[in-house]
């Protein structure tokens, strides 16, 4: 290789951009010529000086908190047009520009019909009539042995069967609106629970004691050498926050619904939320293994299995 | 249940908590997607470092490039959907950050820019004569690249600032420039012709 051609892949070289011939040919040549060698050495020390430049810039922590408020409202925003459930879009028909008059007329004029079927029925009827609701105006039924009760019960109501009454009855009015009553197949307790906490709760409850066991799990696999060495648990302790908010939701939910083992688990689970979301960033061993401890005694990871299974 | 519906769905990642290895950018932009504000935090932690110095090597001015990088993050925050390979999550963020540079270059005089660089006061070399580059104060040194930086045209300074202070591979700065390999090269060869022409006259090894 002639000095020309070294000088011209230099730059490559010393970047680390060079490879196969081209590195080996580079290579040779330096050994044995001083000129070549002589350049290297001094794009090399151009490095250094640059490997020396310093901004002094800082990452104020205010510029974080500025691009989380920009993106938090973003997402806010993307939320609000994404699919809603019923009552929302229940509710959305009101405020709609173009439905909010016609549509809360309609409304009214079905409800004066309705009520006055309903009282005509009322002075009419001489049998035991199906328990029967109006969809749309109340998520429960009329319990058959108070018909003059017009108040819709609370979600949390239980409903059951009069003496003498027939069970049937019951089963056709479900039927008619599968959303309002359905048995409770895992809580013999409770007759009758509302399908939407079924369906949507126990899927949440799932998958956020999935991720409490995930958690809890993995903290015991944190290790430490020494007793006052630090364990960045930075990551638990904001998965933590986040789940110990999940908790307190999904556990009134389960105690509005009657789902009381659901309730005590999330209730069990909750100290230990609440006590990695407090742990310094830089734990200590000792810290650490206390809480593992814990965890081990109370045999919480096996309840949180036990759910999943 | 609004609130868990932003809920991070580890399905399929059991070991997502073993450690910080799980915090590889493709896991972090996964669990971005999946509306996890702390996995972008996450990535703001580990990029703003290097995106903050690229952008200031790029406009010269300290609270333009925090103005800057604060845009370059909301940007990939809106469009992460749309980053294809996750591994090159440092390379997408660098090519935002050229992109939002280069804008505000546009929209600004370049004299604007870096007639009030940091250390304008503390360069006064003109009169002295070479010395070692460990006798030059750090703020001395500072002023000095930044003044060369500045005196860069646009193309040269951004595959300067990349290769040199940024580590990035030819590869990489043509993915962030839009170059081609060829003109990447000839560009980064006379940017550091121009920088040695005005650094050499104060730093002995370079004379």
């Amino acid at each position: 290789m002639k000095c020309d051609d070294c000088l011209n892949l230099l730059e490559e070289f010393v970047d680390g951009e060079l490879a196969g011939d081209g590195l080996e040919q580079v290579n040779n040549h330096l050994v044995i010529c001083q000129r070549c060698s002589s350049q290297l050495e001094s794009m090399t020390a151009e490095m250094e000086v640059y490997a020396r430049y310093d901004r002094e810039l800082e990452i104020a922590p205010s510029m974080w908190q500025a691009i989380a408020a920009r993106t938090v409202s973003e997402s806010r925003a993307v939320d609000s047009h994404s699919p809603r459930g019923f009552s929302e879009w229940f509710t959305g028909l009101f405020t709609a520009p173009r439905f909010r008059y016609a549509f809360s007329g309609a409304l009214a004029v079905a409800v004066i019909a309705v009520v006055v079927g309903v009282m005509y029925l009322r002075t009419h009827q001489q049998q035991p009539k199906p328990i029967d609701v109006v969809a749309g105006t109340h998520d429960l039924v009329t319990p058959p042995d108070n018909t003059g009760d017009m108040t819709p019960p609370r979600q949390s109501d239980v409903i059951k069967p009069a003496a003498g009454s027939d069970i049937s009855q019951v089963k056709v009015a479900a039927n008619r609106n599968p959303r309002v009553m359905s048995k409770a197949p895992d809580d013999p307790g409770v007759l009758y629970s509302d399908v939407a906490y079924s369906e949507l709760a126990e899927r949440d409850t799932a998958e956020h004691i999935k991720q409490s066991e995930n958690l809890l799990r993995s903290l015991r696999s944190l290790q430490a050498t020494e007793d006052d060495s630090e364990i960045d648990v930075t990551y638990e302790k904001a998965m933590s926050r986040r789940l110990l908010s999940e908790n307190e939701v999904l556990r009134q939910d389960a105690e509005t619904a009657g789902k009381f083992p659901v309730k005590e688990l999330l209730k069990d689970l909750e100290p230990f939320l609440t006590e990695i979301a407090n742990l310094p960033d830089k734990t200590t061993a000792t810290q650490l293994r206390e809480l593992k401890d814990r965890v081990q005694k109370t045999e919480i990871v096996a309840a949180l299995v036990s759910y999943d299974d | 249940m609004k609130r868990l519906a932003q809920a991070v769905s580890l399905t399929g990642q059991p070991e997502a908590f073993a450690g910080s290895v799980m915090n590889s950018s493709s896991d972090l932009v996964a669990r971005t997607r999946q509306g996890e504000q702390d996995a972008f935090r996450l990535i703001f932690e580990r990029y703003s470092r290097p995106v903050l110095s690229f952008i200031y090597d790029m406009v010269g001015n300290r609270e333009v490039a925090e103005d800057l990088t604060q845009e370059t993050f909301v940007r990939a925050y809106r469009g992460l959907g749309a980053l294809r390979e996750e591994a090159k999550l440092s390379t997408w963020l660098f090519g935002i950050a050229k992109n939002v540079a280069r804008e505000s270059l546009r929209s600004r005089a370049r004299t604007d820019q870096h007639l009030d660089l940091d250390h304008e006061a503390v360069l006064d070399l003109s009169d002295r004569e070479p010395v070692p580059v460990n006798q030059l104060l750090s703020k001395e040194l500072n002023a000095l690249i930044e003044r060369s930086l500045a005196a860069l045209d646009d193309d040269k300074r951004l595959v300067f600032t990349l290769k040199i202070f940024q580590q990035c591979s030819y590869e990489e700065i043509a993915e962030i420039t839009g170059f081609s390999i060829s003109k990447l090269k000839t560009d980064l060869h006379r940017a550091r012709a121009e920088m040695r022409k005005r650094i050499s006259p104060y730093v002995r090894s370079w004379s």
